[in-house]
C-alpha cells in the first residue's frame, strides 16, 4: 500500500508541477508585448523517490527569470544617452532660428542695411533723406538685437520650465518604483508582472537622468543618481528639486543664475547629472545659453555684440565734425544702450530718441579734412581688419555665434541618430540573452564584435575619403 | 564633357554610395554577426564608388554644382553617424562580453574578468 500512496502523491505533485508550467508558459505568451517583461522559464526537476522514506518521487516546478541584470543596465545606459540627445536636439532647434546666417535673417540682414545706408549718406552728406535712412537702418538694427534677446530669453525661460518638469517626473518615478519595492516587500515570492513594471519604470527614468541601480532582496532595487545620490531605498524616496544657483552671478548684475539640482538634503548634486533629458536641458541652460545671451558671470556674445557695435559707432561719430569748418562739431551717438546691466545689453539697445539727421557726423576733422571721412569710416567698419569685435567685423562675429549654434545642433543630431541605432541594439540583445547559455552569448559576442570591428575599419577609410574630396570641392 | 565607365559618372557613383549606405543603415537595425559582415561589403563598395567619384572629378576637373555638394555632405553625415555608431557599439559589446566571461569563468587575479575557455564536447557512442 505504502508504495501505492506514494505513487498517487508523486502523480498528483507532478500534475501540480506540469500545471504550474502550463501556467507560466501563458504568463509569457500574454506579457510577450509588455513593457519591461521578462521571460520565465519553467524547468522541472525530477525529485528522489525511497519507498518507505517519505521521499515520493515524481517532478517540481521552479520557475527561472531569464531577467539579465547586466542586458537591463545596458538598456538603461543606451536610453539615457538617448534621453540627452534627444532633448539636446528638440532644445537647440529653436535657437537655429535666432542663430541664421542667412541674409533674410533679421540681425544680419539689418547689419547689412545699416552699412549700405552709411555707404550711401557718404556720397551725399547734407542729403537729408540720406541722413533718415541711416538712423532708420540703425532703428532696424536695434529692433533686430531686441527681438532675439527676447526669443533668446523666451528659450531660456522654457528650458527653465522643462528643468522643473523634468525633475518632478523623476521625483513621480522614484514614487513608482518605491511603490513597487513596498509590495515586493510584502510578498517576497517572485512576480514576473512587478518585475516588469519596475523595469519598465527604470527605463523611463534612465531616459530622464543618468542612474545606477542596486538589486536588493526579492527583487527591490535601490535607484542612485548619478551613482552617489540616493534616490530610491526601499519604500522611501529622497526626492530632488531644481533651484537657482544665486552665487552663480554674483559680479555680473542682471544676468540670469544658473540653475542647479539639489538633493533632498539641499546638497548641489548638478554635477553628477551626466545624462539623460535632465543633463541635456541643463547643459543648453547653463552652458551653451549663458554663452549667447549670458548668464552666470558671462555676458553673452549677442550683449557683446550688441555694445560693440553701438560703441564702435557712437566713438567714431564723436570723433567726427557735423560742421565743415572749424570749430568742429563732434557727432552725436546714434545708439543707447543700459551699461549698467552688461547681459542686458541687447534687449536694451536702442537708437538715441533726441537724435537728428543733422547730428551725424559726415565730416572728418583730420588732418586733412574730409567732408565725407567719418561716413566713409562707418560704411568700411565691418570689413576693416582687425575687426572691432574680439578682432571680427560684425558680420563675421555674428557668424561665428551662428557656428557655435550650428555645430551644437549638428552633434546632437549626429549622436541622437546613432543613439537610437544603439537603444535597437541593446534591446535587441536584451530579448535574446533569454535562453541561451553563457558560452553561446559570449561566442556570439566575440563574433559579433569582430564583424563590427571589421566594418568599422571600412567606416574609418570611407570617413577620410570623404574628407579629402570635401577638400577638393570648392563650396 | 564626363567620363562614362561601369560605374557611370561622378553623380551616378554618389548615388550609388548613398543608397548601399541606406542599406547598411538598415542591416544594422538587427545585431548579428551575419548583417554586418554584409554591412562590410557594402561598405567597401561605397569605397570603391567614392574612389570613383574623386577620379572622375580629378579627370574631368569639372566643379561639381550644389546638389552634388549637397549630396556628398549628406553622405559624409552619414557616414559619421555610422563612425560614432560603431564605436559606441564596440563599447556595449566590450562591457557585455565581459559581464557574460566574468559570469561564466569568475575574475582573475588582476580583477579582470576571466578569459573565454571553450572546451570542445565530446560524444561517445557504443
Amino acid at each position: 500500500m505504502g508504495s501505492l500512496f506514494s505513487a498517487l502523491t508523486a502523480a498528483g505533485q507532478s500534475l501540480q508541477a506540469f500545471e504550474q508550467a502550463i501556467n507560466v508558459t501563458q504568463n509569457n505568451v500574454t506579457n510577450a508585448n509588455s513593457p519591461g517583461y521578462a521571460e520565465q522559464v519553467p524547468q522541472l526537476i525530477s525529485q528522489p523517490f525511497q519507498d518507505g522514506t517519505g521521499l515520493a518521487g515524481g517532478v517540481q516546478e521552479q520557475t527561472q527569470d531569464t531577467r539579465d541584470s547586466y542586458a537591463d543596465t545596458a538598456v538603461q545606459q543606451q536610453l539615457s544617452l538617448q534621453g540627452m540627445y534627444q532633448q539636446l536636439q528638440t532644445t537647440l532647434a529653436p535657437l537655429q532660428n535666432v542663430f541664421d546666417v542667412s541674409s533674410s535673417s533679421p540681425i544680419p540682414s539689418a547689419l547689412s542695411q545699416l552699412f549700405q545706408s552709411f555707404s550711401t549718406w557718404a556720397t551725399q552728406p547734407d542729403n537729408t533723406d540720406y541722413q533718415s535712412a541711416v538712423i532708420d537702418a540703425a532703428q532696424q538694427t536695434a529692433t533686430a538685437f531686441q527681438q532675439a534677446a527676447s526669443q533668446l530669453g523666451a528659450i531660456q525661460d522654457n528650458t527653465t520650465n522643462d528643468i522643473q518638469s523634468t525633475v518632478t517626473q523623476i521625483n513621480q518615478d522614484a514614487g513608482t518604483i518605491a511603490s513597487l519595492n513596498a509590495q515586493i516587500a510584502q510578498d517576497p515570492t517572485p512576480d514576473a508582472g512587478l518585475s516588469a513594471q519596475l523595469e519598465n519604470t527604470l527605463e523611463n527614468l534612465s531616459g530622464l537622468a543618468n542612474i545606477q541601480t542596486i538589486a536588493g532582496i526579492g527583487g527591490q532595487v535601490t535607484v542612485l543618481l548619478g551613482g552617489q545620490t540616493p534616490l530610491v531605498i526601499g519604500s522611501q524616496v529622497n526626492a530632488i528639486q531644481s533651484g537657482n544657483n544665486t552665487a552663480s552671478n554674483s559680479g555680473n548684475p542682471g544676468a540670469a543664475p544658473t540653475i542647479s539640482i539639489f538633493d533632498s538634503s539641499g546638497d548641489d548634486i548638478t554635477s553628477q547629472i551626466t545624462s539623460g533629458s535632465l543633463a541635456g536641458l541643463l547643459s543648453v541652460r547653463d552652458t551653451l545659453l549663458p554663452t549667447l545671451i549670458g548668464g552666470g558671470q558671462q555676458v553673452g556674445g549677442l550683449n557683446t555684440l550688441a555694445q560693440g557695435l553701438a560703441d564702435t559707432i557712437n566713438n567714431t561719430l564723436a570723433a567726427g565734425s557735423t560742421t565743415d569748418a572749424s570749430p568742429y562739431q563732434p557727432g552725436a551717438p546714434l545708439f543707447t544702450y543700459n551699461s549698467s546691466a552688461p547681459s542686458g545689453i541687447a534687449s536694451s539697445l536702442a537708437v538715441s530718441s533726441t537724435i537728428t539727421g543733422d547730428q551725424l557726423a559726415a565730416a572728418s576733422p583730420g588732418p586733412p579734412f574730409s567732408a565725407n571721412g567719418t561716413a566713409l569710416a562707418l560704411a568700411g567698419l565691418d570689413s576693416s581688419s582687425p575687426g572691432p569685435v574680439d578682432g571680427q567685423g560684425f558680420t563675421q562675429y555674428f557668424g561665428s555665434l551662428t557656428a557655435t549654434v550650428g555645430n551644437a545642433v549638428n552633434n546632437a543630431n549626429t549622436s541622437a541618430t546613432a543613439q537610437s541605432q544603439l537603444v535597437a541594439q541593446a534591446q535587441s540583445l536584451q530579448q535574446q540573452v533569454s535562453g541561451v547559455s553563457l558560452d553561446e552569448e559570449a561566442v556570439r559576442l566575440v563574433q559579433l564584435q569582430s564583424s563590427y570591428q571589421a566594418a568599422s575599419k571600412v567606416v574609418t577609410v570611407i570617413d577620410q575619403m570623404m574628407q579629402s574630396l570635401m577638400d577638393e570641392i570648392p563650396t | 564633357m564626363e567620363t562614362t565607365t561601369e560605374y557611370g559618372d561622378a553623380r551616378e557613383c554618389l548615388l550609388a554610395a548613398r543608397q548601399r549606405m541606406r542599406e547598411v543603415k538598415r542591416l544594422l537595425s538587427q545585431p548579428s554577426a551575419e548583417a554586418a559582415d554584409e554591412s562590410a561589403a557594402l561598405l567597401r563598395d561605397v569605397e570603391i564608388q567614392l574612389g570613383c567619384v574623386a577620379v572622375f572629378l580629378r579627370q574631368t576637373g569639372s566643379k561639381p554644382d550644389s546638389e552634388f555638394r549637397s549630396n556628398l555632405e549628406e553622405l559624409q553625415d552619414e557616414v559619421a553617424v555610422l563612425a560614432r555608431f560603431f564605436a559606441e557599439a564596440d563599447k556595449l559589446f566590450a562591457g557585455w562580453l565581459y559581464a557574460v566571461c566574468s559570469r561564466r569563468g569568475g575574475y582573475t587575479n588582476r580583477g579582470q574578468a576571466a578569459p573565454l575557455v571553450l572546451v570542445k564536447k565530446l560524444s561517445v557512442e557504443g
